[in-house]
């Protein structure tokens, strides 16, 4: 079925010039360190922790609500250093996911309510389903499905798994328009 | 993501008659027809390892049991091992304390560690784990042996009956002489296979002796209460089939089994219709002839509501995918009859085929094998593989709705990349009924006709209406091969519409 | 009546909420998100703990009861809450790991040591043995042979990085110095 225009408050979201979507409601910390490459959503009560290291999302991203995008971080001889996270283009992150992967290719999907675990690396064109937990450091190859917990592969993904992506990702962020301003209401 | 996530709404017939969605299909560019997962023979052309993504060749493959050597599983929970350190000082000879590293496998998810079953931490990161022995592996080896030796000795004794009949093949003199013979008289060596060892001695086995005495259970399995932390589940066992651990002190890491990387080819012209790369990180292919970029790709829009014997209107929209106009129209199904016809038709064909099959590969006699092939120069299409055709089935389109298709077909612009970046949009200047085409976007246009569900369907039954979509289609192969321009082909293809179920009119 | 009492060397940030009387002992790190409720009694937390976004640890009422000054929730120290997760517990001990996206029901005492994995919801009032690790879909019970390591170089960077990102909840010194 074709997606149905998704409302938003037009108060409440922040259009970039690159296009950029970004709600008023979401907790960016760090932001110089956030990168967003443009068209990229992020909704309400999302999480994106610039401050412990560099985030970079590449084009037409998704971070749907009360996500957590978080970079993971490593023990080295000397120390603890977190590392930059990096996400590739036509990504769709599911609502209340946890994402603490250390790189996350491009046309990935993945599902609600899942959990990432630290330093995990998700190929392109990979897909994780509602409520997985990936264990630490699992690598998804791409035109994989992982599932269940721990995320272990359950099925393979159609190989123009790169196009549906692209169209999936494009149309929602086309019918994300803002609510139609009646004339009652003032600006506030 | 709609493939993805959600159920099928739109699926398309295959030649074969199965009902697919669009992205489960190949378009076979020579025979122009579509093909589904099981009208195309499936190639492995890569292995590869899901952990640490190296790329294995098929030979080494095999012979590592197609596992890789340097990851492992754990076998509490299935999720790959991770090589963690721990640093021990030693005192060494001159009495000095020496800071060294010692590895052990541990999991993330459960916190198995390899200290667990008693394997001792390896002074490597990358060295070999200590591998166990299989008790059996011995017999079972001398056993296979055995059986080798016996069959290739059968093998030859059944050449020899078969030698003497045919005097006039070229491939043997005509003193009858087998391959063997003339490479002993020319002073060749002998052929790997030794065929022409000693096959009179067979290698000696020790039979298994059956014993009448079981071993009577222990008497603490009735008195003592199993302590279930320390007992294997049936999925952990049954996941080393060679040990069968019975006790959690006794799972030992598994070797974790590769992926591939599949092409696929039409089985009727033998073209490959998807080829991905080598590399197993790669998405991108060198061949990639998927249904979803050469046929119109049909998406539901919009469904009113579906009240049995109350017409109701559906919004469906048609993308091109080409690079070329494409113009598309409805039809509706074939009726019973014309249905009959064509599938005799049908099979017809596939029985002419199979003849023309049988009798080229009727010239070799069939227990004559194939390995035969590399010492005498047999002709290749004789050691070709048989290929197995799916015998056709009839297309299952239990539609319960009719359906109003519109009249006139619909112009399909091309697909153009550049449109995205390019807000003015060029108005073409498409003559279209505005009660049938309800909006329109470079290369897509949505469509809106009216089904009526049978009166006969009960509340929450499914409505399924189905139709025959026809759409040109460019054959840009032909231009490639040096003949005319690209010719234009009609093409058709039944579709079926799950639309959901009918809501009780209360 | 919210009292708050920071130990000078936590780092609270300012995003985080803290509801009734939370006393947050030394070289403990909350992230921005997290909240701490103490609706049936004070919440004690012990030091080097490290709660993250979108905790929720909840002292929890139960129907027909009211606030009461000597029902405290302790949480000892050395222990880590990860993103998301749910605590009900009626106590915490030590060193305990606590993963994503987790629930811990009430009437449930942690002790030291404990790891409850990643999306396991534990509901079944008991106390935890020491060490034992839960996993997995089904909750299933191992017991380890020692407890988790302690997170000390991770405590270090965050009290080093976290400041110079947030602002911290601060308890100026009360007056009641004498």
């Amino acid at each position: 079925m074709e997606l149905q225009d998704i409302f938003y408050n037009k108060q409440e979201y922040v259009e970039t010039a690159s296009g950029n979507k970004v709600s008023r409601q979401t907790v960016l910390c760090g932001s110089q360190n956030i990168v967003l490459n443009g068209k990229v959503i992020v909704q309400s009560d999302a999480i994106i922790r610039g401050d412990l290291a560099n985030v970079r999302t590449g084009r037409n991203c998704i971070i749907s609500r009360n996500a957590v995008i978080r970079p993971p971080f490593k023990k080295f001889s000397k120390g603890v250093a977190y590392f930059p996270l990096h996400m590739g283009d036509n990504v769709y992150v599911g609502e209340n996911s946890v994402v603490n992967a250390a790189a996350v290719g491009s046309y990935v999907f993945i599902g609600n309510n899942v959990v990432i675990g630290r330093r995990c690396i998700l190929k392109d064109c990979s897909m994780i389903e509602d409520n997985t937990i990936l264990p630490p450091e699992t690598v998804v190859p791409p035109f994989t499905k992982y599932s269940g917990s721990p995320g272990l592969c359950v099925g393979e993904l159609p190989e123009c798994t790169q196009d549906i992506m692209i169209e999936f990702t494009r149309s929602y962020y086309q019918h994300f328009v803002p609510l139609p301003q009646p004339d009652k209401h003032g600006a506030k | 993501m709609a493939y993805l996530t959600q159920p099928n709404y739109v699926k398309y017939a295959c030649s074969c008659g199965l009902l697919k969605p669009i992205t489960k299909m190949y378009f076979c560019r020579h025979c122009l027809k579509l093909r589904c997962g099981y009208c195309v023979c499936h190639e492995v052309d890569s292995h590869y390892c899901s952990n640490c993504l190296e790329n294995l060749p098929s030979a080494e493959a095999r012979l590592k049991k197609y596992r890789c050597a340097n990851c492992y599983d754990c076998p509490h929970c299935f999720h790959t091992l991770s090589i963690r350190a721990t640093s021990v000082t030693r005192n060494s000879e001159d009495g000095s304390k020496t800071a060294s590293k010692l590895y052990y496998l541990a999991c993330f998810f459960c916190r198995w560690t390899s200290r667990d079953v008693g394997i001792p931490d390896q002074a490597s990161a990358t060295g070999r784990w200590p591998e166990r022995e299989n008790e059996n592996s011995e017999t079972i080896a001398s056993l296979i042996e055995y059986f080798k030796v016996l069959a290739l000795k059968e093998r030859i004794d059944k050449e020899k009956i078969f030698h003497t009949p045919r005097r006039n093949f070229s491939h043997f003199s005509k003193l009858g002489m087998t391959a063997a013979l003339v490479r002993k008289r020319s002073g060749l060596p002998s052929l790997p296979l030794g065929r022409d060892a000693d096959l009179t001695s067979l290698p000696t086995i020790v039979p298994s002796v059956a014993s009448e005495t079981v071993e009577p259970l222990p008497a603490e399995m009735f008195t003592t209460a199993p302590d279930l932390t320390k007992v294997t589940t049936l999925s952990q066992r049954f996941s080393q089939p060679d040990i069968q651990p019975e006790l959690t002190s006794e799972m030992w890491p598994i070797h974790k089994h590769l992926f591939i990387k599949r092409s696929q080819r039409c089985r009727e012209c033998e073209h490959n219709v998807y080829k991905p790369e080598y590399n197993p990180i790669s998405i991108r292919f060198k061949i990639q002839l998927a249904a979803f970029y050469h046929i119109p790709e049909i998406t539901l829009l919009s469904i009113g509501e579906l009240k049995a014997g109350v017409p109701s209107e559906i919004v469906v929209r048609l993308c091109n995918p080409t690079q070329h106009l494409t113009s598309v129209d409805f039809r509706p199904l074939p009726s019973a009859m014309e249905e009959d016809l064509l599938w005799e038709r049908q099979v017809q064909l596939c029985e002419e085929r199979e003849r023309k099959d049988s009798q080229r590969t009727s010239l070799t006699p069939g227990s004559l094998n194939t390995s035969l092939g590399s010492s005498l120069t047999l002709p290749a299409s004789l050691t070709r593989q048989l290929t197995l055709y799916e015998p056709p089935r009839r297309v299952r389109l239990d539609v319960s709705s009719s359906v109003q298709l519109p009249s006139c077909g619909i112009v399909l612009p091309p697909r153009d990349d550049a449109a995205e970046y390019d807000d003015s949009a060029e108005k073409h200047n498409f003559q279209d009924d505005p009660e049938v085409v309800v909006w329109r976007k470079s290369n897509k246009a949505a469509v809106k006709f009216s089904i009526t569900p049978d009166k006969t369907l009960a509340s929450n039954e499914e409505v399924k209406c189905g139709f025959v979509l026809g759409y040109g289609y460019v054959n840009t192969m032909a231009a490639l091969e040096g003949h005319k321009e690209p010719q234009r082909v009609e093409l058709q293809v039944k579709v079926l519409l799950s639309l959901g179920t009918v809501v009780s009119d209360e | 009546m919210n009292k708050l009492k920071i130990a000078s060397s936590a780092v609270v940030c300012v995003e985080s909420k803290l509801k009734g009387t939370v006393s947050v002992g030394s070289m403990t790190v909350i992230h921005p998100k997290a909240s701490v409720i103490a609706e049936a009694g004070p919440i004690i937390i012990g030091e080097n703990n490290i709660i993250e976004e979108q905790v929720v640890i909840m002292h929890r009422l139960k129907d027909g009861e009211e606030w009461d000054e000597s029902r405290v929730l302790k949480i000892g120290s050395n222990n880590v809450f990860e993103v998301g997760c749910v605590v009900n517990a009626s106590a915490i001990g030590d060193h305990n790991v606590i993963e994503a996206k987790s629930y811990v029901g009430e009437g449930i005492e942690i002790t030291n040591g404990c790891i409850i994995g990643a999306g396991c919801q534990l509901t079944v009032p008991e106390k935890l043995q020491d060490n034992s690790v839960f996993s997995g879909s089904s909750c299933s019970l191992s017991i380890a042979p020692d407890r988790p390591p302690a997170q000390t170089l991770q405590l270090e960077f965050l009290s080093k990085v976290l400041p110079n990102y947030h602002h911290l909840k601060k308890v100026k010194k009360p007056e009641q110095v004498n």
